[in-house]
């Protein structure tokens, strides 16, 4: 079925991988491996081999046991690819392991860039969003459990049911015009300022920039039969319901 | 032109076999040329409720991997003269199932004039079961009506979207009807069981049929013989509407209100 077309064996070219940022506050692994454990709840596909990049910048690694803790990586499911802030001194035993050294020049500038925008946003809604993303992704059939979605650089819009099991993914926001039963992650490259929004909060989780929130005892009382809108307060998921007065 | 239905859920025990059975009946006898295939490699059940066991010599691996032809494998049914079975194989592996091999059969199956090829899905979603959704025109999602059995039928219905050949191809999507089997009305009206609108909120896609739970199904099953056969049951006359609501008549729902015993019924203790 596929086309037989004549193919260079080997083909490059430039492509943006998602990966997770693991940010380490603590240099004592029995301190992260308790940590993870807490995160993951002790299952190890909870990460289901997602590429890594462990940022070590607020860490003393003179005396860090690299194998080590990648080894703890990789058992909670995570695919660590790269350090983020090595030390020079570090660079070899990284790359060593397989890894690669992540620079991350701007990152802290990236993060301040990121919030004045949001703030800016705020203020002057639309004008910076529609300048630099790309068309939104648009779904039209319901998601299924199993099924995954991820609107890269852009808005994702659904118009059917997303189900349980269902995982819709955006860097920017999520526009879900029926029930939200899955996951959704909106600003997924970390874009505080996405938003998610549904007809109908029965999710298993929400996220917006890496942090998320699940429901396990019960959805916040709103209004009934309206719109949902859950965005980010501070390191806080808000979740308020939109009321058509307003 | 012949269309390819195939019969699945994701769960097993919901009745898949059983639906396969009576459906494929309930075509045959409206004088429809219809093939019944068996693909849970391994298991086999089918010629059970087919009551055809007996006469099984080769079965689905045989054909596909050339070790027989398909006209020494097909199974005549004893009650239609229209209906056929395709057995599956009880010794051999699953992974036997070749995707080239299944698509050699059904185009066999295709030139040999049948108007209806019904495939009967293994439970799970492992290589038989997407082999027997791979090729499928339409798809009859069979579930009961409780929560683990609607999310999978999601995950199945997920499975079809992106792993049919019309969905590879680009092509129409394959067409889906819901079918609630093992439904009791009392249960529903008591809030043990959800209702259809329920299992359609989630799942939304049309419903083909409500098979109402009934004991009728468990002895048809003992005597090899489709449940559609029993005359005058509520589970031969639901089948009945499923064929002809997949055949395009407009029927309405039946066996779907629980009616509370009247006085004089207890009184007299009917039934």
């Amino acid at each position: 079925m596929q086309p037989q077309s004549q193919r260079n064996p080997i083909e490059i070219k430039i492509s943006t991988v998602v990966a997770i940022a693991v940010i380490l506050h603590d240099a004592d692994l029995s301190v992260l491996a308790a940590a993870l454990k807490k995160l993951t709840a002790n299952s190890s596909d909870y990460y289901s081999e997602e590429c890594a990049v462990i940022d070590v910048a607020n860490i003393d690694c003179t005396a860090l046991d690299w194998p080590a803790l990648i080894a703890l990586f990789k058992s909670s499911g995570f695919h660590p690819v790269a350090i983020r802030h090595a030390p020079e001194e570090c660079e070899e035993q990284i790359a060593q392991l397989g890894l690669s050294i992540d620079l991350g020049t701007n990152a802290a500038k990236v993060a301040e860039v990121a919030t004045a925008a949001s703030v800016q946003s705020v203020v002057q809604p639309i004008k910076p969003v529609i300048t630099s993303s790309p068309p939104p992704v648009v779904i039209d059939v319901p998601l299924r459990g199993g099924q995954r979605i991820y609107a890269r650089g852009t808005d994702l819009i659904i118009t059917a049911v997303v189900n349980n099991g269902a995982e819709v993914i955006a860097d920017g926001n999520i526009h879900i015009f029926a029930p939200l039963r899955g996951r959704a992650l909106a600003g997924a490259s970390g874009n505080t300022a996405a938003r998610i929004f549904t007809m109908s909060l029965e999710a298993e989780l929400v996220s917006i920039a890496g942090i998320y929130r699940t429901f396990e005892n019960g959805y916040p009382s709103l209004t009934p039969h309206a719109p949902i809108q859950i965005k980010l307060d501070g390191d806080k998921i808000d979740v308020v319901s939109i009321q058509s007065s307003n | 032109m012949a269309k390819i239905i195939v019969i699945t859920s994701g769960k097993g025990g919901v009745g898949k076999t059983t639906s396969s059975a009576s459906f494929a009946t309930g075509l045959a006898l409206r004088g429809h040329k219809t093939v019944v295939i068996d693909f849970d490699v391994g298991l086999r059940n089918l010629d059970l409720i087919m009551g055809c066991e007996r006469r099984v010599v080769y079965d689905l691996i045989n054909v596909v991997s050339g070790e027989a032809t398909l006209r020494q494998a097909l199974i005549k049914d004893k009650h239609c003269d229209n209906l056929f079975i395709l057995p599956a194989s009880q010794t051999r592996d699953k992974d036997a199932l070749a995707e080239e091999g299944v698509e050699r059969v059904l185009n066999e199956l295709i030139k040999m004039d049948f108007e209806y090829i019904i495939c009967d899905s293994p439970a799970g979603i492992e290589h038989g079961a997407i082999m027997a959704l791979t090729f499928a025109d339409e798809a009859i999602i069979v579930t009961n009506p409780e929560v683990s059995s609607v999310r999978d039928s999601d995950r199945i219905l997920g499975i079809i979207q992106a792993k049919s050949r019309r969905a590879l191809n680009g092509g129409e999507p394959v067409k889906e009807h819901l079918l609630i089997t093992r439904y009791s009305p009392k249960r529903v009206d008591a809030g043990e069981m959800l209702s259809h609108q329920d299992v359609q909120e989630i799942l939304r896609i049309p419903l083909v049929g409500i098979i109402p739970e009934s004991e009728a199904v468990l002895h048809a099953s003992n005597q090899g013989s489709p449940a559609i056969h029993i005359k005058g049951s509520e589970v031969s006359m639901a089948y009945e509407d499923v064929v002809g609501r997949f055949l395009g008549e407009e029927l309405p729902l039946r066996f779907m209100n629980y009616e509370k015993p009247s006085l004089i019924k207890r009184f007299f203790g009917a039934r």
